[in-house]
């Protein structure tokens, strides 16, 4: 009998560890925190003027219902026409209902999956916008879905003529409200709404995860007008996988009911924190010059927190996070704390009392983690394999804070050209990490491997030749997101390390200064960037953004030939008749100089100056070159030299200036050395034997 | 002969370290014959890196510790890299056709006690040789109890996969990595200590009693069972072999080796540690023959004779 209950004995205890371990990660019943107390400090630092027009201000009241992830809310819209032009619509952006079916544009560009999770059949979200009114008229029959753009609906499938019901996308994130009266130029108008959010389970962004809830766009959002005075137009565009969120500033006073039991972080300051009926709480939250409001309810949460100094006071950095990561949350207050300080000094200072980190818990990590709110942050790459020195918990911080300027405070349009505030804010963020955590470390330092966080990134990007869509491509062109993701982000940060390597760093970095500290507040386009930062450093920059952002293409640098001939006296037969003579070897015999040539080539379509250096034998200092080539001309370069020793080795941007193409060619030496090759080949030949010695003797 | 009830783990291990030490000799020829086949794959593979990046100083970046680098050269040499991992299995594959060889001469030598270095070589040789085939016979026999291992792995894994995609911790990341694995490899370690048994089976019967290699498998699996000493025995071989690997792993950390002088140390070193874990594989299976000698001999299978006869 023993024999027979041994196995199921050590079955039930494998059961247990494998499968109820999480247990081990149980967090308790949920308990009453203390009250929190309001922050007490003004929504803007030092308080102040207002730094944007805040023509969008929103008043809410929204309460929590954890058990069914379902928001119950009010809210006001204080807008203001803003444009020269009159206005008798306003489109509302209603995010949530990209997760209500299958057949939202957002989940037809996914695919059915966002973040490679698929919604569960309980999972979806959505928003019903159950009143609306100005004054005291009820306009709830003139709030309607929007028709997707036409160029958002996809051709029906080849060779029909039409696309079936059930194919068809039918987008319900756009909605429009005509009003009774036109609001002329400068006039101003309060809408009134009660809607109810349901949360999805998280996938992108925003939504639930156990009782972990991340409330992010939640609420009906006014779109932007844009364009020039006397032509504005609205830019409100439905949700797609590859587009984010764009929204105008103003003052977010927003009161937040949810159980006792529940921590709530939130975008702003925490004005008040009062008990209300039923074992709740009532959290009053004031933001100002902000363009967007996301908050974060949990039971388990605990905060940890640091102060940042910037220039002109100091910054209130929180980790909100579960007790089981309390190790990373030092990880990203570090980070935070660093990333507040490095920003602030490099473009303009952190403009609000608070920095608040949302650690996710870890199942909710991949989904809900990294993701940018003004104030509010989510990040993400709490793990195991985040070993000290691997830097990706500080790197997603760093990422998701440095949103907070390009986005939060330079307010472009992510949905239209994402490359402004992804790829600029990738730029920036490799900068800080490198000043962090130092230059050739900055994203692992771990067991003898090194790895700098731009150089890692250029190692695992795409080809940009390879892919189909410009950087400056709009969301929806995007062949995929797998391109969109490429595009916005990595070739765009690989691209302005190469600008700013060729106009020199610190006229960069201070050309950039500029260019954020001119259009803070406002909603910058990319022609507008462009337009600063050629200003700045005085140059037309057309020769990089155009082909650069504009075109497919890539570059393609290598060595085509690199060889050396003994110099010497032309041999052969000159002259003719009788004046012919006949110069041999022996007549002209070599010299102790070498005619040295190498060849150059780009095989790409861009165009960028390359300097090139040649090293010659006992020669220590290198002699450097330069290929212009900026503009034209043609695809590869000779260069001849004459030295007085052999040339060893060719290298291509010796300072590693050029960001946009494999380095791996751009250094070649003439005499093969096999040293390397031989060290890697004793690592295999060792793994080689421990396998051997594995499966044989 | 003592009787088989009567050795205990103390017993096996002691005859592994007399095996080890009587045939010193013996056991460094094996070994050479691993290191050769060791430096050919490292000769190989360093000559396919140099055809590729001999000329490509970034390489010595990426061998020097540089990730970026490395992953610049992966991405560049990727035909190169998957040519070493046919390098790689083709070594092991070699080795493991040499290792029914070799296994099945030091089981005749464990088992015999040649004296003198001629002896013992011809021992080696004439048992090598005589039990080859039967090896290779006796390795299918292998098969379905891997295909059960490969399904207990991706079963374990799958039943582990929630909690280590959610680990935050190196304990929570490697318990139930090791808990999700530990059904398969126990079954893993059963095959292999059956086999092992199978061979020396095979070995000290093959004149005598000639047994089947099925039968020989089989007897094999029932003695394991009915004999848990003997997993013992080769767990106790296998934790020495991971704390040497583990050990090397620890003290190595941190100490690059630069340049070919730096190669060369590094192979050096890693013959050393290959060294003391064959001894222990080799220590291992003196102590198996020992207990196989105890065993019951199989049935005599008599020679079928013809009514003519």
């Amino acid at each position: 009998m023993k024999a027979v209950k041994r196995p199921g004995v050590v079955a039930l205890a494998l059961a247990l560890t494998l499968g109820g371990g999480a247990c081990s990660r149980d967090p308790g019943t949920p308990r009453v925190r203390p009250l929190p107390k309001p922050d007490g400090s003004p929504a803007l630092r030092g308080g102040g003027a207002p730094r944007s027009p805040r023509n969008a201000s929103y008043t809410i009241e929204a309460t929590l219902d954890p058990a069914n992830h379902q928001i119950k809310a009010k809210q006001t819209l204080h807008w203001t026409n803003t444009g020269e032009t009159p206005v008798d619509t306003l489109p509302f952006h209603l995010y949530l209902n990209a997760f209500k079916n299958e057949k939202s544009l957002l989940m037809r560009s996914a695919r059915g999956e966002l973040r490679n999770i698929k919604v569960n059949d309980h999972g979806w979200g959505w928003i019903d916008v159950t009143s609306v009114k100005v004054g005291t008229a009820e306009l709830g029959g003139r709030f309607k879905i929007a028709p997707l753009p036409p160029e958002l609906v996809p051709p029906p499938p080849e060779g029909e003529s039409h696309t079936a019901p059930d194919d068809a996308i039918e987008d319900e994130t756009v909605a429009e409200l005509q009003l009774l009266e036109p609001v002329p130029a400068g006039g101003k108008l309060d809408v009134e709404l009660e809607f109810t959010a349901q949360l999805p389970e998280v996938v992108a962004r925003t939504g639930y995860k156990g009782e972990f809830h991340l409330v992010g766009q939640w609420f009906p959002k006014v779109g932007v007008r844009l364009g020039p005075p006397g032509a504005e137009r609205w830019e409100c565009q439905p949700m797609h996988a590859n587009t984010e969120f764009f929204s105008d500033f103003g003052v977010y006073d927003v009161s937040i009911t949810v159980p006792s039991t529940y921590v709530v972080a939130a975008t702003g300051v925490l004005v008040s924190a009062t008990e209300a009926a039923g074992g709740t709480r009532t959290f009053k939250y004031q933001a100002q010059d902000v363009h967007d409001f996301a908050w974060m309810a949990d039971p388990y949460m605990e905060v940890m927190s640091g102060q940042a100094k910037v220039e002109d006071g100091t910054v209130e950095v929180r980790v909100v996070h579960r007790p089981d990561q309390r190790a990373f949350a030092r990880r990203h207050l570090q980070a935070g704390i660093g990333a507040i300080e490095k920003f602030s000094a490099a473009y303009l200072p952190y403009p609000w009392p608070i920095m608040t980190i949302v650690d996710p818990p870890p199942e909710a990590m991949f989904t809900a983690g990294g993701m940018e709110y003004p104030t509010l942050i989510t990040t993400a790459g709490d793990s195991a394999l985040s070993r000290p020195g691997i830097r990706l918990p500080e790197m997603t911080t760093v990422h998701e804070i440095g949103h907070n300027w390009f986005q939060g405070i330079l307010a472009s349009n992510e949905p239209m050209e994402a490359w402004l505030d992804e790829g600029v804010n990738e730029w920036a963020d490799a900068k800080v990490l490198s000043d962090l955590y130092g230059p050739r470390t900055s994203a692992i330092d771990w067991m003898g491997w090194q790895a700098e966080y731009a150089a890692l990134r250029d190692a695992i990007a795409d080809d940009p030749a390879s892919i189909p869509s410009p950087i400056a491509s709009t969301g929806f062109a995007f062949v995929d997101s797998r391109a969109y993701f490429k595009q916005s982000y990595a070739t765009t940060m690989r691209a302005l390390r190469t600008l700013e390597q060729d106009v020199g760093p610190s006229r960069f970095a201070a050309a950039m200064k500029a260019y954020a500290r001119a259009w803070a507040f406002r909603h910058p386009t990319g022609s507008d960037l462009i337009q600063s930062l050629s200003t700045t450093l005085g140059q037309d920059l057309s020769w990089f953004f155009v082909p650069v952002f504009q075109e497919v293409g890539g570059l393609k640098l290598g060595v085509h030939t690199a060889s050396c001939t003994r110099a010497h006296k032309p041999r052969g037969v000159f002259g003719a008749g009788s004046a012919r003579t006949r110069v041999s070897a022996t007549d002209a015999p070599d010299t102790g100089t070498y005619v040295c040539e190498v060849v150059i080539t780009n095989t790409g379509s861009w165009r960028v100056p390359v300097d090139v250096a040649l090293k010659f034998a006992d020669d220590p200092s290198p002699l450097r070159l330069q290929w212009a080539e900026r503009e034209g001309g043609s695809h590869w370069k000779r260069f001849v030299v004459k030295r007085s020793t052999q040339l060893t080795e060719v290298i291509i941007d010796p300072e590693r200036k050029i960001s946009l193409d494999s380095p791996v060619e751009h250094h070649y030496r003439l005499e093969g050395d096999g040293a390397a090759a031989l060290r890697a080949g004793a690592w295999f030949g060792g793994a080689a034997q421990t396998l051997m010695q594995l499966v044989g003797l | 002969m003592a009787s088989a009830r009567h050795l205990g783990l103390g017993d096996l291990l002691g005859a592994g370290v007399r095996g080890v030490s009587r045939y010193t000799g013996t056991v460094l020829a094996v070994f050479v014959v691993q290191s050769l086949v060791a430096a050919g794959c490292m000769f190989a593979v360093a000559s396919v890196l140099a055809q590729t990046f001999a000329h490509l100083p970034m390489f010595d970046e990426a061998v020097d510790g540089s990730l970026a680098a490395l992953l610049w050269c992966l991405r560049h040499g990727s035909s190169s890299f998957l040519a070493i991992g046919g390098l790689l299995l083709g070594a092991v594959v070699l080795w493991e056709l040499a290792s029914w060889f070799l296994v099945g001469g030091l089981c005749g030598v464990f088992a015999r006690h040649p004296e003198g270095r001629a002896d013992t070589a011809r021992c080696f040789g004439a048992a090598g040789a005589a039990t080859y085939l039967r090896y290779a016979r006796l390795a299918p026999c292998s098969i379905p109890g891997y295909v059960a291992v490969a399904i207990l792995f991706a079963l374990g894994m799958s039943v582990a996969a929630p909690r280590i995609e959610h680990a935050l911790t190196l304990p929570q990341l490697l318990g139930p990595l090791v808990l999700g694995a530990l059904p398969a490899l126990l079954v893993l370690h059963l095959l292999w200590t059956v086999s092992d048994h199978a061979r020396v089976e095979l070995t000290l019967r093959h004149e005598t009693h000639d047994p089947g290699v099925v039968r020989a498998y089989l007897r094999a699996f029932g003695f394991v069972l009915r004999r848990p000493l003997t997993l013992v025995h080769t767990g106790v071989g296998w934790l020495l072999f991971l704390l040497v690997t583990t050990a090397y792993a620890y003290l190595a950390q941190g100490h690059p080796m630069y340049g070919a002088e730096g190669a060369i140390t590094l192979f050096f070193v890693r013959q050393g540690v290959a060294l003391l874990r064959m001894a222990i594989k080799i220590g291992i299976l003196a102590g198996q023959v020992e207990l196989g000698r105890t065993r019951p001999p199989p049935p005599r299978v008599e020679p079928k004779t013809s009514a003519a006869d």
